[in-house]
């Protein structure tokens, strides 16, 4: 096979330039990291299988002789468009006809290491002050290889085009420049002087299709740097072309991991007991087996599967088991919970960032404190937990959506005791997910019970299960506390977050395979940089200082869409807000006179309440403010809510956000939307208690979503931008639930400082 | 007992007649585009057309069902010809897609009935949950089908499934409509 040479880590670009001489003096100042040869730097193949007629480019590319061009996209499309985005990007840069393009999920692969999203994630954890530069290049470069190497496919963070907007536009470049030399070696003609159009390479008056010249063009040799192609007329980069997924989703035909049929399969349903150090104790074997429809039950020491005829019987049968299950040590409950932020607190914590000496300008001036405090939050994706699992002789074939698919493969691996090399795992579409498939307990599941039972089965998790057993985003309790300078403005600002160290159970989780109590307890009083991310103000404030008080509070905790920012966004804009009311001042021109140093988030709060009709904050105006920037991103949301007879009625959001050079605008409003009504949900509900080791919650209306009639006016506008791509995905989430309080303070007088907002004020 | 008619076909489930339909329809019929999400009516995942009645189906048993009709997102057309099918990919309605075949049963079931529907019986007739926020669209989507019902607006925005080789080869320059010749 010819094409591209693939190399990952020694790109030019986003890669320092270290010579093994720097690293080795790096890896010792930085304190005995382990460098060995073996980081060095690699060529990967792609492990790419082409359909007769169909020739391999390279890892994003494939181009058919009937004219099809398939790219690859190693992302877990869970709504958010990838699935549409990264062949846009490709099909621009090649040149090909929006109509010929075709889809695959990537096989997993080195080449589809997601980089970017563990150099943030690293830096988070561990944050760059006060490590020398060149250390800090080191350690990054590390941590890439790192991921390179296991394949770190994650799904994460709003990465998917800031990770691969890169390497698919080069891999376009690479395949459209040997589609050009083939047609130049016929043309007897420089290839360089060739362009692309419509899946057609040109010159002079000269056409021939991409499909007639793959085959030969697969055979060239790639030029060392890719050449890209000239901007065109009519560009599909920026364009509002429809999704790829969407004629598929409107006829019932998409599949998702639960849709897989398979000759002699049947259904399990699954009990896993509370949280925490949970096992099996007891089960009423003949009364489940009497069950109608029912097959095979599975004993596992941490749960009990109902295998049966139909999901439902197997479920059914699950409440005939009658599982008693016992769990070690004290139960998590919320009053735990609650009594741990609280503790947490009050004690140390870690200094994650500063600006300025905030204790010094606090020393002897009026401290304004407040405590807010944000409950914890359920993904509640419509999709419970689903896999299907088939064993075939010594093989195992999962199908399953998953956001870390190489560490999920490893995962059933090491649990069936099979070769990662016998494991094929068939990447699914996430009927939402916002996180929720970076756990992928479920597909372990299923493989040890097709493994067990020796056919092909379908576990679904049922609702209760995935409200009980699906560990949410942390809660947190803050203190805020600022001074004031003579004008009324924020001097000081300290934000004590108390919060578990959520990304060290994360990845002991995803990395290191522990059951969920285990990472829990291995990542209590860590200090956890990405877990009060956000919080550092973007306002010029002088002197600021941000603290991590881990938290111990038993219960496992997960990422989720929006991550820390949904609740460090609330601490800040809604503290902002009371600063600014005890300056008496507008909300808009008090964060104004501080964002001079953020033009972005600046320009988008000027335009949202200018869109808005902003009234200057007026008790009873019913408006409130809150901007954010993560990700390289920046919003601004400009509220209208008011307490009414019907309870909490949100009339009117207007989000006005700058994400840089948008792929596609149709997809990033659609998921600025979704976003905002995602963060509506946090700010009403969404969540759940805890007694006794488990979520008192066990319906679905019991978490408070929102429907149709309860969604607001939504507003959506994009500021034009060159700037590179910034994160989509989750940036509407963390401004939603600040706008509705500051609006409601405006309404009522009244602060709300806790989430969801229709619990008892703090 | 158990005797109905799917998708314009009779069936006869041997199953246990308190079956709910929805797990008929999913798991012996491998209708697979009903969801489940709940089990509870909550989320309308699977939602289906019983007698022009939007229905979960979770909540229905199959005894409960002898004798009427039953149309699921695979009988609304063959061809995503549907009004609300055309519309929702118009308006670029699903995110995730997981919640939508539920969505376009009952938005279909409400047009049926009224193809003038005002907000407060879009609000009455849409209780299905979506996590992903596709509730703005998914009214401007209904707005826009029923403009189609009352032919004031055409709409061909999803294509249908199945397009010969040839036929495409004739609508895009770029495709070869045989290879080999």
């Amino acid at each position: 096979m010819a094409g591209i040479r693939d190399t990952v880590g020694t790109r030019a670009r986003g890669t320092p330039r270290v010579t093994r001489r720097s690293l080795l003096i790096g890896a010792t100042a930085a304190g005995g990291l382990a460098v060995a040869w073996s980081v060095w730097p690699r060529e990967y193949q792609p492990n790419l299988t082409a359909a007769e007629g169909e020739h391999i480019f390279n890892a994003f590319l494939k181009i058919g002789d009937d004219g099809h061009v398939s790219t690859i996209v190693p992302q877990c499309e869970m709504g958010q468009g990838v699935s549409t985005l990264l062949p846009q990007i490709i099909a621009d840069e090649i040149g090909a006809d929006w109509r010929t393009i075709a889809v695959e999920s990537a096989p997993i692969s080195p080449l589809y290491a997601n980089t970017l999203v563990v150099d943030e994630d690293s830096a988070a954890f561990m944050p760059r002050a006060g490590v020398p530069d060149f250390v800090a290049d080191v350690r990054s470069w590390v941590r890439r290889e790192w991921a390179v190497r296991h394949a770190v496919m994650l799904t994460a963070n709003s990465s998917s085009v800031r990770m691969f907007e890169g390497p698919c536009r080069d891999a376009a470049a690479q395949a459209r420049a040997l589609l050009m030399m083939e047609a130049a070696r016929r043309w007897d003609a420089d290839w360089t002087e060739c362009d692309t159009q419509d899946g057609f390479v040109l010159h002079g008056g000269k056409r021939l299709r991409f499909g007639d010249l793959a085959a030969g063009a697969a055979k060239h040799e790639p030029p060392a740097q890719p050449v890209y192609r000239a901007s065109s007329t009519d560009p599909l980069y920026g364009k509002e072309l429809t999704r790829l997924d969407l004629p598929a989703k409107v006829d019932g035909s998409a599949n998702f991991a639960g849709d897989i049929r398979l000759p002699d399969m049947v259904y399990a349903s699954i009990r896993q007991g509370p949280f925490g150090a949970t096992r099996v104790k007891s089960i009423d074997k003949r009364a489940g087996l009497a069950s109608p429809g029912m097959l095979y039950v599975v004993e596992h020491e941490r749960w009990i599967a109902a295998v049966a005829r139909n999901w439902w019987a197997a479920n059914r049968a699950l409440d005939r088991f009658a599982p008693v299950f016992e769990t070690a040590g004290e139960p998590i409950s919320s009053e735990r919970i609650d009594a741990a932020l609280t503790r947490a607190l009050a004690a140390d914590g870690w200094r994650i960032a500063r600006a300025g000496d905030v204790e010094g300008a606090m020393e002897g001036r009026t401290q304004i404190a407040a405590e807010y405090l944000v409950a914890p939050a359920l993904h509640a994706p419509v999709e419970t937990r689903t896999a299907t699992a088939a064993i075939e002789g010594d093989r195992l074939r999962v199908w399953v959506a998953t956001q870390a698919p190489a560490q999920c493969r490893a995962a059933i691996a090491r649990a069936t005791g099979l070769a990662e090399q016998a494991v094929t795992l068939f990447p699914m579409m996430a009927g939402g997910s916002f996180d929720a498939c970076l756990d992928h307990n479920v597909a372990v599941q299923a493989a040890i019970i097709a493994r067990e039972i020796k056919r092909p089965v379908h576990l679904a998790w049922s609702r209760a299960e995935e409200i009980m057993r699906g560990p949410p985003r942390a809660p947190a309790r803050a203190k805020m506390i600022a001074t004031l300078n003579s004008a009324g403005g924020i001097d000081a600002l300290v934000s004590r977050i108390a919060v578990p160290s959520t990304n060290h159970e994360v990845r002991a989780r995803l990395f290191d395979n522990m059951p969920g109590d285990v990472a829990q307890r291995a990542s209590v009083g860590k200090p956890d940089a990405a877990a009060v991310e956000g919080a550092a103000p973007t306002y010029a404030i002088p002197h600021y200082a941000v603290d991590h008080c881990p938290a111990d509070i038993g219960l496992p905790t997960a990422r989720w869409r929006g991550n820390a920012d949904s609740y460090t966004a609330f601490f800040t804009e809604c503290f902002v807000d009371e600063l600014a009311a005890r300056a008496g001042s507008d909300p808009l021109s008090y964060r104004m006179a501080m964002l001079g140093g953020s033009p972005l988030l600046a320009h988008c709060l000027l335009t949202a309440t200018t869109l808005g009709g902003w009234e200057g904050g007026l008790p009873g105006s019913a408006q409130g403010l809150a901007c954010h920037s993560m990700r390289g991103s920046h919003i601004a949301l400009m509220a209208t809510a008011r307490q009414s007879d019907k309870g909490l009625q949100v009339e009117q959001l207007v989000a006005v956000v700058d994400a840089g050079r948008l792929v596609n605008p149709a997809i990033a409003r659609q998921q600025i939307e979704g976003g905002l009504i995602f963060g509506l949900a946090a700010a009403v509900g969404a969540t759940t208690d805890y007694e006794g080791g488990v979520a008192t919650a066990r319906k679905l209306h019991q978490l408070g979503l929102p429907k149709l009639s309860q969604s607001p006016e939504i507003l959506v506008e994009f500021v034009d931008s060159d700037r590179d791509p910034g994160g989509i995905g989750e940036i509407g989430v963390p401004v939603v639930a600040p706008a509705i309080a500051n609006a409601m303070f405006a309404a009522t007088g009244r602060r709300i400082r806790r989430l969801p907002l229709s619990g008892q004020p703090l | 007992m158990t005797k109905f008619s799917v998708n314009d076909r009779p069936v006869e489930y041997r199953m246990d007649p308190d079956t709910p339909l929805l797990w008929a329809l999913r798991d012996a019929s491998n209708l697979t585009g009903t969801k489940y999400g709940c089990g509870t009516g909550d989320c309308g995942a699977c939602t289906v057309d019983i007698d022009g009645e939007a229905i979960r189906s979770c909540l229905v048993t199959i005894a409960e069902c002898e004798g009427r009709l039953v149309t699921t997102i695979e009988g609304l057309s063959r061809d995503r010809s549907h009004p609300v099918q055309q519309a929702w990919v118009a308006e670029q309605v699903p995110q995730c897609g997981f919640c939508q075949s539920g969505m376009i049963m009952a938005a279909a079931v409400l047009l049926r009935g009224n193809s003038s529907p005002s907000d407060a019986e879009i609000d009455a007739a849409m209780t299905n949950i979506c996590r992903c926020g596709t509730y703005p669209r998914i009214r401007a989507a209904i707005r826009r089908a029923a403009r189609v019902l009352r032919g004031e607006e055409r709409i061909a925005a999803a294509p249908p499934p199945g397009i010969r080789p040839e036929d495409a080869a004739r609508a895009v320059p770029a495709l070869h409509p045989s290879p080999d010749s």
